[in-house]
């Protein structure tokens, strides 16, 4: 009974450990966003999560490069803290996302960008996938809305999966800009996020956070809570840097 | 007496030199919607030659650029614009001491 259940956390463990690829650069707190990473510019964003249920923390190292205004690249990198042993270290994910269409406007922008990649196991006895989904993002005045998907394509043993985010930012302060200068925002964050594994059916969430935005950097916290049958709940932590 | 009648003359002569270059652009952008998203705006056109200050406003939608010496051109600037990710609009020149020489 004892090893069973081990073995459940062991796979619970390295399903979250898989499938915490972090977006990196957008302004949601779990989903990926169509918010351009400048040419040349680059975004370094740091997550942690802890599962409390499955009793697990996961960190989780994602980087967005800019090649120009509209192709950017992001890899991330998910490292399991505890429980330690055999399997910490997540499989590389590599995207690609082309910004096919943008429409800037004084009060916002709306953009729709393409999702294209790959998985690359870094243990020989674990198996890749190819990606590939769009991302949505509109904002408006103080609300930001964020819709993306994935799929990935398992190759050879790896089970195919997925990921929905959809995010509501909304800009608590400042109330209005100031005439000059670029100030500290706080953001209120919701979300409702899916994530499906092929033989494990879909876990549906809900996020809710906050985030702390300065010129430079964002830290970012929220709780999630699963919808499902375990209602297991999460809490993550996150620092993004600009350069 | 006389030595330093002639510094001050010089420096008073430099100073001169260096404002009659100076020239402030204001660039209406659409798209500037949070902190973190137009830090990339602020720092491509810092990174251009002979722009002293860069200040945005995103309450205007603007971002006010000086100069000291040879200005970008507006292909320049409006290039170092969509290169960040945002859609430039209108180049409006405010000041332009050389003019005024």
């Amino acid at each position: 009974m004892k090893k069973t259940k081990n073995n459940v956390l062991a796979v619970l463990g390295l399903s979250s450990l898989l499938s915490a690829v972090a977006p990196v650069h957008g302004m949601g707190l779990r989903s990926f966003v169509a918010l351009p990473v400048e040419k040349d510019g680059a975004v370094v964003r740091f997550e942690y999560e802890h599962s409390h249920d499955i009793d697990t923390d996961v960190l989780s190292a994602n980087v967005a490069y800019g090649l120009n205004a509209t192709q950017t690249l992001l890899l991330g990198l998910p490292y399991r803290l505890s429980p330690g042993g055999t399997d910490q270290q997540g499989d590389l994910s590599l995207l690609y996302r082309h910004i096919l269409w943008q429409q800037d406007r004084q009060s916002g922008t709306s953009r729709l960008g393409l999702l294209g990649g790959a998985i690359i196991p870094t243990e020989s006895d674990r198996d890749g996938a190819i990606q590939a989904g769009f991302v949505f993002t509109d904002f408006q005045d103080r609300n930001e809305f964020d819709v993306d998907a994935l799929y990935q394509a398992g190759v050879e043993d790896r089970p195919a999966s997925g990921r929905y985010d959809i995010s509501w930012q909304y800009r608590l302060s400042p109330g209005d800009w100031p005439d000059w200068g670029i100030p500290t925002e706080l953001n209120s964050v919701l979300e409702l996020n899916g994530r499906w594994q092929e033989n494990d059916g879909t876990v549906h969430q809900i996020t809710a956070g906050l985030q702390w935005i300065h010129q430079k950097w964002v830290i970012e916290g929220g709780f999630v809570q699963d919808l499902n049958a375990t209602k297991d709940w999460h809490y993550l932590l996150s620092t993004r840097f600009h350069f | 007496m006389k030595r330093s009648l002639t510094l001050t003359l010089l420096a008073t002569l430099a100073m001169m030199t260096q404002t009659v270059f100076a020239k402030t652009l204001e660039v209406e952008v659409d798209g500037m919607t949070c902190a973190f998203c137009v830090d990339s705006l602020e720092r491509k056109l810092t990174a251009m030659p002979s722009v002293a200050k860069v200040q945005v406003s995103l309450k205007a939608n603007k971002v006010r650029l000086e100069t000291d010496g040879d200005t970008p051109s507006v292909e320049t600037i409006k290039q170092a614009i969509l290169d960040a990710g945002f859609t430039p609009v209108k180049v409006t020149v405010i000041s332009d001491e050389k003019n005024k020489e």
